[in-house]
Parts: C-alpha cells; structure tokens; sequence
C-alpha cells in the first residue's frame, strides 16, 4: 500500500509539475511572441513617424496622423504616448492614472500583467524615439485571460483524471489486499481452530505461487502436529493402562493377605485352614516381591544411564544363562541345550542375560518332564525354543503386553506375573532389535531376539542401513 | 437350611479366602472361576440365593454375567478392585444390589452378604445354635423348643453373632451394630448382656469370650 501511495504521490507531483512548466511555458511563448509583435510594431511606427510625419501641422494632425498610422501598423491592442500623454488610444482600456505607468525601456518591450476583474491583462511598452520629435511609448494591452483560464482548465482536468486514478488505484489495492488476505485469514482461521483442538482441519491450496506454497507447508506442519497427537494420546492411554493393570495387580495380592491376615485374628478356624491361610498369606507376599523387583527393573531400563553397552562373545554369555539356568531345569526334569555359531555382539550383558533367563523360564512354564529347550545363537538373532504347549495364535501379538497372561490362573500358581516378556521387548528394543514369536498349539513355541542392525553376529559386523 | 452362594472369582486365593469365611460363618458356598462354568453352575447346580461376582473376570465380562443373574433371580454382589465412581456406578445400574472394593475385611463382606439377603428376602428365617432356635419373623428364641424371654437388646445381640458365627466382634463393634453409634455409655452393658444371654440360653461354651478382641459365638 505505501509503495501504491509512493507512485501516486510521485505521479502528482509529476503531473503537476508537468502542468506548471507548461503553464509557464505558455505563458512566457505569448509574451514572447508579443513582445516580438510590440518591438517591430514599434520599430514600423518609429519609421513611419520619422518618415512621413506630416510637418508644421497643428497638434489636431499631429494626432490624427498617429492615430491612422497606430491603426494601420498596430491594431485595436494599441496606445500610444508622445511624451507621456496619451496621442491615441485603440483599446477599450482607459489608463487608470498616470503614474501608475511603469517606466517603459527603449531596449527591449516591458511587460506588466495586470489583474483586473478577474482578468489578466497583459500591459507591454516600448519606447521609442523619432527625430527628436519625443518620446514615444508603444503600449500593448491586451487581455491575456483566455491563456489562464486554460491553465484553470488544464489543472481542473489534471486533478479530476489524478483523483479517478487515485480511486482506481485505491479500488485496486483493496481489492488485491483483499485476495492476499483471504487466504491469510484463512490460515489464520484454520490455525485457531487448530490450536482449540480440531488437529484433522487443513487449508485449500489454490494457487501456485508463494502464498500457495505457505499453504502447503501449513498443510504439512497440520499433518505432523496431528499425527503427534494422535502418538501422544496414544502413550497416554497406553499408560493409563498400564497403571490400571499395575494397580489391580498389586491389589489382588493386598486382598489375600489382608483377608487372610483379618481371618485369622478373628474367625475360628481349624488348624488346617489356619495354616493354609498362612501359606496364602506367605506365597502372595512373594509375589508382591517378585512384582516389585521387575518393576524396578522396567524403570531401571529407561534409566539409560544404567545401561552399559559392550562387545561381548554370544558363547560367554550362553555359558553364564546356562549356569543360572541349570537347577531350575533339572528341578524340572528338563533339558536345556545351547549351540552358538556366532562371534560377538555389543550389548548390555546383564540385560540380554535377563531376557534369555525370562525366556527360558516361559519355556520351561511351558514344558513338561523329560522335554528339551534349545537356545541356538546363529546369523542374527539368538532363539529359544520349546516344544511345550505352546500359544493360541490369537494371543500371540498381546503377550508383549505388560501383566498380560494367557493362562491366568495357572501362571499365577507356578508364580507368573505376566511382566517377563514386557521387559524382554523393551530389552530387545533397547539393543536397537525386535521379538519375533512363533508358536503352534501343543507343538511349542520359539522367541527369537533379533538384532536389527546387524547382518549377522560373525564378529565381522556389516552393519546394516 | 443354609443360604447358598455362588462366588465367581478367578484369583484361586481370593475364592477360598471368601469360600472359607462364608462356610465358618454358616453359609453353604459353590466356588467357580470364570463366567463360563458360572453359567453352568447357575443352570445345573441351583436354585443359590445369592452370588458374589468379580467384575473383571476372563472371558466372560462381570457385567455380561449380571443378565443371567437377573435372570434367574439372584441377587449379586461385585467384587472390583476399581473403586472410581464411575466402575461403581457402572455395577450398580447395571442391577447389582451392592459391591465391595478389595481390598476388604471379613467382617465387611459378611455384613454385606446378610444386608442383601435381607432386602431381596432370601435371608432364612430361622437360626440355629445347637439346640436354640431364633425365628427372625416372629422375633422369637426358643431353646429345646421352649420360648425363651428376651429383652429387645439381648434379642439383637444374640441375632448379631448368631448371623456371623465364628467371626469376633470387638466391644466397640457389639456397640456399634446393636445400640447404634450414639450410645454413650460404657462397653461394660455388654458384658453384662452377654452373661444374660449365656445364662437364660445355656450358651456359655458357645459364645466365646476372645482376649484382646471381645466375643465370639462358636460352633
């Protein structure tokens, strides 16, 4: 808008300008032209004059013959002076006094421009002199009005065309500002709306040019903030969830030890019911332990802190599971059999030692007497494998879920408590790899941790993109 | 003839915790664990005058269960360990007569089970102890079929503990449950009622006095 009103401004100015020289050159070309017209007017009457005055004449001829030779080489603009009297007068114009008569030169005509009424009168003399008869004063009058008046004119016409270009101008730029608004506003609104919590609105590309294109990006931005919320809802319910599942599970044990710990204080019962209530009493305190210390354990790993990566041979760290391991699968009856045909792998030993012993455990919940596990370490990825009862194919992409149990009832007796493979995916993830499950019912299962990054593990690391 | 009471809980612990309680206290009870046998139970191994019902079971929905329930007349307590006011509400219009948070006390769970066996009406009319018979309609104790006079305070406390058998009542909770919160004056009236009740119904080896926490009426 202010480079519109620059233009406008400096187009006035221009114009005006423009009009003014052509004023003046207008008026200065009259002047001139009279001031040629006066000075041969006056230089033919001098001639005349000294030519062909009629000599010893009165004054009556005197005037006569100034007055025909005035007409004749003048015309009705004149008068003339002798002397400084008037010898003849062929304009409608009296002279208003005397001394009002500027001094008129011999040099060159004089001119003096007189307002009278409204008009412009244009009063030119030139002296000169004849044959020492006197001086003469050549004096043109004339009314020079017309030329004014089309200047006025002029200037009317400037300024009205100045004034229909300025509101056309002004229209313009309204009307441009407008369109350039709109789809602002636009944005604008689109943005509030946005901000109150409406993530899915978005704006109309409707042009290719750079107002476009900030749509565009606006578009994006929507986009990303909306999926961003969507992911941060997400978390949340997800925690909500799992606060909910962390709450109940801590108050089923609370419940049978309260009750059981309120029973005996107050109701008679035989001794046997005595002692099973202390049993209860006992195995769900374990439990509530067991609950806490793997908690700790899910908040130790985001603790990253406590993480501590190393290159550390597959075999070794086998060797250390199955030394953990051992009494609990003979406790069993079981067999436990580990093959490694990989080099090393950076990890966190105490992590990865964690998820193989969760996943044996699961393997060995699973099994019965008599039955192997196998732990084979090759390309990759490090699976377990047991050919136990293995898991409905349904329940395959929730058991990752924190507290989640298929068997609730039976994993609870032989002490689950549903968080194993919660932490066993948050270790995988936390080795930049992934859990893959398979299982068939009756047939077995095998998990597998799977390294991402890595190719293979055979201590020649090509790192995958 | 006991009251019966079906407690549908999947946490092994909690259900004999309850089963336990409810049995020593003179109910007869039916144990299962998830909604699908609970539907059978009602079908096969009825009529129960009650169930106890956890709301987040597996598979069947707590609340799906509450139709059948309805269906077949039984009034249900819920168990949840959710205690928003929206779970609550939830249970509630959705027709349950009462629910109880876990964790609980004994004495809460019983005191809740009778209260709805009153108002639906299941509660059995008559109560025995050995050879004392309490008909609750008519208010009146008979012991070896002979009336035995009571005053209303002994009728109440004697009812109280006949209802929770084997559970213990402190002095403080005697007073509370009979005379009411208001009553200011010492815990000493119900030693001597509890004598009165001993003697005019030869009761003495029955209702138990248990040190450091007050009464209890044995069988």
């Amino acid at each position: 808008m202010l480079a519109v009103l620059a233009i406008l401004a400096a187009t006035g100015i221009f114009g005006g300008t423009v009009l003014y020289q052509t004023a003046n050159y207008n008026i200065s070309q009259t002047i001139s032209n009279y001031q040629g017209q006066v000075t041969s007017t006056a230089y033919v009457l001098e001639q005349e004059i000294r030519n062909n005055a009629p000599q010893g004449f009165g004054d009556e001829t005197n005037k006569s013959f100034l007055q025909y030779t005035l007409r004749k080489h003048g015309g009705t603009d004149y008068m003339l002076f002798r002397n400084g009297k008037l010898a003849g007068n062929l304009t409608n114009y009296d002279v208003a006094g005397q001394g009002t008569m500027p001094e008129w030169t011999m040099k060159q005509a004089k001119y003096v421009i007189q307002r009278t009424d409204g008009h412009h009168i244009l009063i030119m003399g030139k002296q000169f002199a004849s044959s020492g008869e006197g001086i003469y004063d050549l004096v043109l009058v004339r009314d020079i009005s017309q030329i004014y008046d089309d200047i006025q004119d002029q200037v009317w016409m400037l300024l009205l065309v100045y004034a229909g270009v300025t509101a056309l101008a002004i229209n313009m730029i309204f009307w441009v500002t407008k369109r350039l608004l709109r789809p602002l506003n636009e944005l604008q609104w689109t943005a509030t709306l946005i901000s109150e919590g409406d993530f899915r609105r978005r704006v109309q590309v409707r042009t290719n040019d750079e107002v476009g294109k900030v749509a565009e990006v606006f578009n994006q931005m929507a986009d990303r903030v909306e999926r961003q919320v969507e992911e941060l809802e997400e978390v949340s319910e997800r925690r909500k969830q799992l606060l909910g599942s962390l709450t109940h599970e801590l108050k089923t044990p609370m419940t049978s030890i309260i009750g059981y710990s309120d029973t005996l204080l107050h109701v008679k019962i035989s001794k046997e019911q005595q002692k099973r209530a202390l049993e209860y009493i006992n195995a769900e305190c374990k439990r509530l332990e067991r609950l806490s210390g793997k908690m700790m354990s899910l908040v130790g790993m985001y603790d990253n802190e406590m993480i501590h990566f190393e290159e550390y041979p597959v075999q070794e760290l086998l060797n250390r599971v199955e030394a953990l391991e051992r009494y609990h699968v003979a406790e069993h009856k079981m067999q436990l059999v580990m093959t490694c045909a990989v080099g090393t792998v950076p990890m966190d030993v105490d992590l990865m030692e964690s998820l193989l012993v969760n996943l044996i455990d699961n393997a060995i919940k699973a099994s019965g007497e008599g039955d192997t596990i196998d732990v084979l370490a090759v390309n990759n990825r490090i699976t377990v494998r047991d050919w136990g009862k293995g898991i409905p194919p349904e329940e395959i992409p929730k058991i990752t879920e924190a507290f989640y149990m298929v068997d609730k009832s039976r994993s609870r007796k032989v002490g689950g408590i549903g968080l194993g493979l919660a932490l066993c995916k948050k270790i995988a993830e936390l080795h930049y790899g992934h859990l893959e499950i398979e299982s068939r019912l009756d047939a077995g299962t095998s998990i597998s941790m799977v390294f991402d990054r890595m190719k293979n593990m055979d201590g020649s690391q090509e790192e995958m993109g | 003839m006991k009251n019966k009471i079906l407690v549908i809980e999947d946490d092994t612990a909690i259900s004999d915790l309850i089963c336990m309680n409810l049995t020593v206290a003179g109910y007869e009870v039916l144990a299962v664990f998830d909604g699908d046998k609970a539907e059978d139970a009602v079908l096969e191994k009825g009529p129960f005058d009650m169930a106890l019902l956890d709301v987040m079971l597996p598979g069947k929905d707590g609340f799906e269960l509450m139709e059948t329930m309805k269906a077949h007349d039984i009034p249900v307590i819920y168990l949840t360990a959710k205690a928003d006011v929206g779970s609550k509400i939830k249970g509630l219009r959705a027709g349950a007569e009462d629910y109880i948070v876990k964790p609980f006390e004994i004495l809460e769970l019983l005191v809740r089970v009778e209260k709805v066996l009153e108002r639906t009406g299941k509660q059995k009319d008559v109560l025995e102890i050995g050879d004392v018979q309490i008909q609750l309609s008519k208010h009146q104790v008979t012991k070896k079929g002979k009336t035995v006079g009571l005053k209303p305070l002994e009728y109440d406390l004697l009812v109280l503990l006949a209802k929770n058998k084997n559970v213990a009542f402190s002095r403080d909770q005697l007073l509370n449950q009979v005379w009411g919160s208001d009553f200011l004056g010492e815990t000493r009236t119900i030693d001597v009622h509890i004598g009165q009740l001993r003697k005019k119904l030869g009761l003495s080896g029955v209702i138990k006095t248990i040190p450091k926490i007050g009464y209890r009426l044995e069988d």
